[in-house]
């Protein structure tokens, strides 16, 4: 699903965020990115889902040339890709309902299927009265989980999702991964970047962990 | 759900948005559609009405003797030597006296003790319909003038005069106007438009990011720009057809106004007002898109 090939990606003040970084993540695949506080986890998701430039090496995603992609090709594979920000990118002057919608409308999926699944992801992350509230309004956990909410509801192929349980206790974040665990049985691919060792500690997923912009481990985690 | 469905759904939620702005933009361009086609409206039936003077307009060139025969082949020669004429009437004197008489009707007893040729002959040009325009007029009088043995040259030169400096200014009004209509409804929608964009930079960022295609995103705005136009310009010649109606209702009937006949717009100008109304509002909303969307 994402091939890297010697990609690097450097700040203008000379700040290497992240160096000759080589990476393949099959399709289907649950992957844990963990590293200290500025390793670049959240550099490299963004070069992802091309909302940075790499400035060096190649990025494939899907098959694609992902920095090569433009207009609509660029907008269908980015529909394809659901993206949890550690900054949420919510609209916080529209309601919890809206801002899960928006990923949906802009594949032009029905309003009924629209409602549907917002109800039904908002049950799973336990937020149902929250439907029509202004996520500016929100809690940091219950915006956190909204932003999740928006990544998974267009069933995409591909989930990438950072810092989901920053700001979550143990029984939401265990909700969280089943959630995310759920979307992964249904054959999306899921990059998660994180620092929480409860998510990524259990089941045998493959995890990399950055240390300055350099990959500095690759293991699996132990089946519990 | 298709593409219109959800382009009409984001205008939507735009115009619930920024509705102030959107009406004060609507305002301003019912407005300049109003003023714009009330001189456009005064101008075309001054056309008409200068058309059916013109229709009308006969010079008589008063001459000093009674022409014979031959002076009277001379002079119609020498007329349409300088232009081809509709017609050319000779009026002999004893053919006044009789005109005139006429005209009196039952007072033509005054005239009784008059000799029958105490009024001068004439000659009667009636001119081609493609001789408009006061300069042509008055160059043609002028050249009258000049033929041998002509005393006077008649046409109701103030008349003429005065009509042709008021359609000149009144094409300066339109002028205007048609200028004012263009600025005030390019620069208004591009303005509205541009604060739209200004206040909605993050939605219009994520949906980048969730994958809405460019026409996904451009279209709304696209749409409100039409849909200003189009309203603007209904309302603003709805607004004109009242003023219309109340006018001529009040001030119908004999008099100055008879002559003008006023009429209204015929259907094909109605549909290009609004049709260049649009366009201008979607060139508007189109040049914000351009400068302010950076997608
Ligand atoms: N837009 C930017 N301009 C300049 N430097 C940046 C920019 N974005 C990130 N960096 C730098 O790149 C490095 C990696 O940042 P990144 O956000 O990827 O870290 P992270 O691993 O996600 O950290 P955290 O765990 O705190 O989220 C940091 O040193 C950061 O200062
Ligand atoms: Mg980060």
């Amino acid at each position: 699903m994402i091939e890297m090939i010697k990609v690097s990606r450097t700040y203008d003040p000379n700040i290497t965020a992240l160096s000759d970084i080589s990476l393949s993540i099959a399709t289907g695949e649950m992957f844990f990115l963990i590293g200290r506080s500025g390793a670049g986890k959240t550099t490299l998701l963004k070069l992802i889902c091309n909302m940075e430039t790499p400035s060096n090496g190649l990025i494939e995603v899907a098959g694609y040339n992902i920095n090569k992609l433009k207009g609509k090709d660029l907008a269908h594979l980015r529909q394809k890709i659901g993206v949890a920000y550690q900054d949420f990118k919510l609209l916080s002057n529209r309601t919890v309902a809206e801002n899960i919608a928006i990923a949906m409308e802009v594949s032009y999926k029905k309003p009924r299927a629209i409602r549907h699944r917002v109800r039904d992801l908002l049950e799973q992350l336990q937020l149902v009265d929250k439907h029509d509230t202004l996520t500016g309004e929100l809690s940091r956990g219950e915006q956190q989980r909204v932003a999740l909410a928006r990544s998974v509801a267009n069933s995409p192929r591909l989930i990438l999702v950072d810092e989901p349980t920053g700001n979550l206790d143990a029984s939401t974040t265990k909700r969280v991964m089943e959630l995310l665990t759920r979307c992964n049985k249904a054959g999306a691919t899921i990059v998660i970047a994180t620092h929480d060792d409860s998510i990524y500690q259990q089941g045998n997923h493959r995890i990399m962990e950055l240390r300055d912009g350099n990959i500095h481990s690759l293991t699996r985690g132990q089946l519990s | 759900m298709n593409f219109w469905f959800a382009v009409f759904r984001q205008a939507g939620r735009n115009l619930r948005q920024t509705w102030t702005s959107q009406f004060m933009t609507f305002l301003t361009v019912s407005l300049s559609v109003l003023i714009f086609a009330f001189f456009y409206l005064i101008y075309t039936n001054m056309l008409g009405a200068g058309d059916r003077l013109s229709d009308d307009l006969r010079l008589i060139v008063y001459l000093e003797e009674e022409p014979g025969p031959q002076m009277q082949e001379q002079l119609r020669r020498k007329i349409q030597n300088f232009d081809d004429v509709e017609e050319i009437h000779f009026i002999s004197r004893e053919e006044a006296y009789q005109r005139f008489a006429r005209q009196l009707g039952e007072n033509s007893d005054v005239l009784k003790d008059m000799p029958k040729n105490f009024l001068p002959a004439s000659i009667e040009v009636i001119p081609l319909k493609s001789l408009r325009g006061y300069n042509q007029i008055k160059l043609f009088s002028e050249y009258l003038a000049n033929l041998p043995g002509t005393e006077k040259v008649q046409y109701g030169q103030e008349w003429v005069e005065r009509f042709y400096y008021f359609t000149r200014l009144l094409t300066i009004v339109v002028f205007l106007s048609g200028t004012l209509l263009i600025l005030t409804a390019t620069f208004m929608v591009a303005y509205t438009i541009r604060l739209t964009i200004m206040g909605r930079q993050d939605e219009l960022e994520l949906l980048k990011l969730v994958g809405a295609t460019n026409s996904y995103i451009r279209t709304p705005f696209l749409i409100e720009g039409i849909l200003q136009g189009f309203m603007g310009s209904i309302i603003g010649l709805t607004a004109l057809y009242g003023l219309f109606q109340w006018i001529s209702s009040h001030f119908a009937g004999p008099g100055l106004l008879s002559l003008f006949q006023f009429s209204f717009f015929p259907p094909i100008v109605i549909f290009l007002i609004i049709l260049s109304s649009i366009c201008l509002c979607s060139i508007g909303s189109y040049t914000s898109i351009r400068k302010f969307l950076r997608i």
